[in-house]
């Protein structure tokens, strides 16, 4: 024991000495501070901040967390999506029994139906017979009869048995669905309006419009949002163990300082962006606009982060630094959907490419939402007592 | 719970009788975590800032406010991506108009230079249409939705609702099995719900009159008919309970609607209900990682480690207002949305597992930075992992390894059996408690207050569990008892692999799941003995590395044999849970043996391998263990195709 936990200690002051508290940039012995020196030190403070997130491995957890959630939403919707669309299911095929006085239309429509096999009994106890008894494989049985009114009255009776049956359930809305349809276009007299005439199907992927109005939405936000709660973390951290006071020392001001935390934790957003959108593209799906799109996170990262350490400069601890960053988030997010479009529907739109000149607008508020979030930030610094923290 | 606990509290210095001693043992325990129970409170209520309160309840209230204004009209997330060619005379104009998804630009704008078409879909006007771009085929195909929305729309302002509505649906599920009725699963709800569910779900008698004459709900009117489902759900709770008699009991939706309102058997309302006992868990955990955090940040912890409270001590008091917190909110959520009994010892579990992992998590994490990262894991992971079983509650027995299905039961009427029940809560109850031993592990001084790489927090955590587990019972019994205790955490892990390998193309996913799911069990069962090499607590000699081996692989396979019993006895009908001893039918005694101790063989062999490598230090480890890996998946290969 007492070797390992030597050994255990050597390697903890190694890596401390490798990342604690660095001094940024020797000043060259020069006294004057020209502004190469402080270029510099923002620089080294930037690089300073960027290497405690590498050396934590924080990025990666967090870039792990987003492929997560975005193949965990996949996985939902492609699941959902089988579900109610048994289409998407090769090669499934079910037979159900047709039955009543009136079995015509629904004969024909079920015989339509994609993966659907009817067979018409004459009795209908022979078909509930052969549905009780599973032979002959029947799994559904329809009684169809008219009633008084002329309205087509169908009785389904389904299996309790799970997901078969959910597909069953959507197949059978779908033919009852085609025969409403031509009733209801022979009804054509006694009705004002005639119903519109739907044009037949053709092979669509069913996830387009999930992708572009869900996932890409989500992974080109998730990054501006960890962006900002990285910056909260961050300047609470350095608040509570003292290395502000630290810095403080280094050639800089304390604007100087907050700025190189804005700059690296803003700069991880488009990165990532980037690298989901090259991801995306090498899926096939086609991004249009990008650079429209990236200007967009870009500016949304801005501003969270801005807000982000704003609130770690206010708050006095962690806890609510990080409960008043999250609310401001979700808040946010319900309140921008009193702008013309949410900010996911202008990236749906920018990534579709079919934006609107609303879409562009939106794009140049953001930008500039972002660099007004930054001046307010920095005129707030400059006010602050840095005692005070 | 460790030995520095029992040395540094004060009871053992006397020595009163056994029995007086251990009361007054417990009496003191209690005391002192009330007593950091109770600092955690006011530290809590007094740090936080009454501006932090208000501004608080202020961002709430205006989000609120424009939340509430906007809940009709959604996010808005899915308008105008589209856009149709079609000229303001064509009767599809009003269809692309009316629906959000579309914008309709007139076909004198449409312009196609150089191929790039400005529009998805056109609509000429001698009633041809076609798709352009990269995107048409979809948009079509949202079209033919809007379309048929458009229909929808139009008859139900017909007058004459014999003609609008021609067709008539009745549904009524029945059961073709033997097995005993999970009963009221075939109530429809969500969005299409029509006001009829609540006879639905209502009506169980056997027989049916199907042609009953009342009208039919148009669909238009979604909103107040799921709260009618609700309200129903509610109140009509105890007629729904009398059990289904013999086969061919019916449960049945007697009232007519139109095709377009039925819905497959699918919980929606009460998911959603549901999904609201998860929520204060994740904010909860927020600030408990905080607080545990906290004490490690320049060594605030130490005053708490040296008084007379043991660690163990220390960890419930500070997890104790947060738990019961929890338990409150969720008293509170039940009662507003009428779950019962069932859905707070449900949700408690789950509570419970979320406050784990996140000790856990904190006290692992090396800075605020990553403790987010750990708390975000945490809530991304158990939210899924809770949730997406309960999806699937009235389709396979299987969707009770999330307790949040026995909440969704509750909500839908049903009460769990108790196997049920234990099936679904043991073992997050089970898995809640490795979590804190481990972590308990390290709440001390070397470990709290030092910036260890976090693989070696892991082995230290685990070493103090072989230290506690050594001087309690034996050396050997460690690997035997932690293998068994990692059962929990493995499923856990593979049935996340499944989900994440399913968007995977079968090609690649199959051979990826063989190997993922073999690495997963050969982690288990070998890591606990790496960790106690890597700290010196096992002789390094050839014999005592296997003997660790077999210890480990036979724990793990009681343990994997004991939760397929579980499964058999608590989910009798649930088809996978006997497949899992499928081969086991066969009538031959020593077929059924071979069959039977088979895995037993190979948890054994393989566990062999993974300690003789981790006898040999971390290289040799890593080579034993993909070997291991290999060879428990080429078993796996083999026994399905046996089986196939």
């Amino acid at each position: 024991m007492s070797r390992d936990a030597d050994e255990q200690t050597a390697d903890t002051r190694e890596t401390a000495v490798q990342r604690g508290p660095n001094p940024p940039a020797p000043t060259d012995g020069s006294d004057d501070l020209g502004s190469r020196s402080v270029w510099h030190a923002r620089w080294a403070l930037v690089r300073r901040e960027l290497r405690s997130l590498r050396s934590e491995k924080t990025i990666l957890l967090a870039i792990a967390i987003q492929l997560f959630i975005a193949a965990f939403s996949s996985f939902l919707v492609v699941g959902l999506v089988s579900m109610y669309d048994p289409g998407s299911v090769e090669g499934y095929q079910t037979e159900v029994a047709i039955t009543g006085d009136d079995t015509d239309a629904l004969l024909a429509a079920a015989n339509e139906q994609e993966g659907l096999r009817a067979i018409t009994y004459d009795d209908p106890a022979d078909a509930y017979d052969d549905f009780e008894s599973g032979s002959s494989h029947v799994t559904a049985v329809l009684d169809a009869n008219r009633d008084d009114d002329g309205r087509l009255v169908v009785r389904t009776t389904l299996p309790e048995e799970g997901l078969e049956t959910t597909l069953l359930v959507v197949q059978l809305r779908e033919t009852l669905e085609a025969v409403e349809h031509d009733e209801r276009v022979a009804n054509d007299d006694r009705l004002e309006a005639t119903p519109l005439e739907i044009p037949p199907a053709v092979e669509a992927s069913p996830y387009v419009g999930f992708t572009y109005t869900i996932l890409v939405p989500l992974l080109l936000f998730l990054p501006a949002f960890i962006s900002g709660s990285i910056v909260v973390d961050s300047v609470i951290e350095e608040r509570e163990r003292g290395t502000l006071e630290l810095l403080r020392v280094a050639p800089l001001s304390f604007v100087d300082v907050v700025d190189a935390k804005l700059v690296a934790t803003t700069a991880l957003a488009p990165i990532q962006a980037v690298a989901w959108l090259a991801l995306l593209a090498a899926n096939g799906t086609e991004i249009g606009n990008s650079a429209a799109l990236l200007v967009l996170v870009t500016a949304l990262s801005l501003l969270v982060v801005a807000i982000g350490s704003g609130v770690a400069l206010y708050a006095p601890d962690r806890r609510q630094a990080q409960l008043l960053y999250s609310i401001a988030i979700v808040a946010a997010l319900v309140v921008a959907t009193l702008l013309p479009e949410h900010p996911a529907n202008t990236v749906a739109k920018f990534a579709i490419d079919n934006p609107t000149e609303t879409t562009w607008l939106l794009l140049a508020l953001y930008v500039l939402c972002g660099a007004l979030a930054l001046a307010v930030l920095r005129r707030g610094i400059t006010a602050l007592e840095p005692e005070s923290l | 719970m460790s030995d520095d606990s029992a040395d540094r509290g004060p009871t053992r210095s006397v020595q009163p009788p056994r029995l007086v001693s251990a009361a007054s043992h417990l009496a003191g325990s209690a005391t002192r975590v009330g007593r950091i129970a109770r600092w955690e409170l006011t530290k809590s209520a007094g740090t936080i800032d009454r501006k932090t309160i208000l501004l608080v309840l202020a961002v709430v209230a205006v989000a609120g406010v424009v939340g509430l204004s906007v809940a009709d009209e959604g996010l808005g997330l899915e308008d105008e991506i589209y856009v149709v060619g079609v000229d303001e005379d064509d009767p599809y104009h009003d269809v692309a108009s009316e629906s959000e998804q579309f914008r309709p630009i007139a076909l004198s704008m449409v312009d196609d230079d150089g191929g790039d078409v400005n529009a998805d879909v056109i609509l000429t006007r001698d009633g041809e249409i076609y798709v352009a771009g990269e995107h048409g085929e979809a948009a079509y195909d949202a079209f033919r939705d809007a379309i048929d929305d458009y229909n929808e729309q139009r008859m139900a302002d017909e007058a004459d609702e014999a003609a609008a509505y021609p067709v008539l649906v009745t549904v009524n599920y029945q059961e073709r099995t033997l097995a005993d009725v999970a009963d009221g699963a075939a109530t429809p709800d969500g969005g299409a719900a029509d006001a009829s569910s609540d006879d639905g779900a209502g009506a169980e008698t056997p027989g049916q009159d199907a042609d009953s004459d009342d009208g039919i709900d148009t669909g238009g009117d979604g909103v107040t008919g799921e709260q009618d489902a609700v309200a129903s759900d509610g109140d009509s709770s105890e007629p729904l309970q009398v059990p289904d008699v013999g086969d061919g009991a019916v449960t049945e939706q007697t009232t007519p609607t139109s095709p377009g309102a039925l819905e497959p058997p699918f919980p929606f309302e009460a998911l959603v209900l549901a999904f609201l006992f998860i929520v204060p868990m994740n904010f909860v955990i927020q600030a408990y990682g905080s607080t545990i955090m906290d004490e490690r940040i320049k060594r605030r912890g130490e005053l708490l480690l040296v008084s007379p409270a043991s660690s163990p001590e220390i960890v419930a008091g500070k997890t104790l207002p947060y738990l019961l917190g929890l338990a409150a909110v969720t008293v509170v959520i039940a009662r507003a949305i009428g779950g019962g009994g069932q859905s707070i010892a449900a949700a408690v579990p789950i509570a419970l597992a979320f406050l784990a992992a996140t000790f856990v998590g904190a006290m692992f994490a090396r800075s605020f930075k990553e403790l987010t990262f750990v708390t975000v894991t945490i809530s991304v992971v158990l939210t899924t992992y809770t949730f997406v079983p309960a999806i699937f509650t009235d389709v396979t027995p299987i969707a009770l390894i999330s307790p949040l299905t026995l909440i969704v039961m509750d909500l839908q009427n049903e009460s769990a059996q108790i196997g049920e029940f234990l099936f679904s809560t043991g073992p997050f109850y089970l898995g809640a408690a490795v979590c804190f031993l481990v972590g308990i592990g390290v709440y001390r001084e070397e470990d709290m207050f030092s910036q260890k790489p976090i693989p070696a927090k892991i082995v230290d955590a685990i070493t103090s569990q072989i230290d506690t587990i050594s001087s309690r019972v034996h050396a050997y019994a460690s690997p035997f008892v932690l293998s068994m205790l990692a059962i929990p955490f493995v499923f856990a892990a593979q049935l996340l692999a499944v989900a994440l390998l399913f968007v995977v193309p079968e090609a690649i996913a199959l051979p990826v799941m063989f190997v993922l799911a073999a690495a997963i069990e050969e982690f288990a069962k070998s890591v606990h003995v790496y960790a106690g090499y890597a700290r010196s607590r096992f002789d390094a000699s050839l014999r005592v590395a296997a003997v660790l081996g077999v210890f480990s692989g036979a724990g793990f396979f009681l343990a994997e044999k004991f939760t397929h019993a579980v499964q058999l006895v608590g989910l009798p009908d649930l088809t996978v849970g006997a497949a899992a001893f499928g081969p086991a039918l066969s009538s031959e005694p020593l077929v059924f043996l071979a069959i039977f101790f088979a895995p037993l063989v190979l948890h054994v062999v393989t566990a062999v391998v993974g300690s003789l490598g981790a006898s040999r230090g971390r290289h040799a480890y890593a080579v034993a263990f993909v070997i291991a890996t290999l060879v428990h998946a080429l078993y796996n290969l083999g026994v399905i195709a046996l089986v196939a």
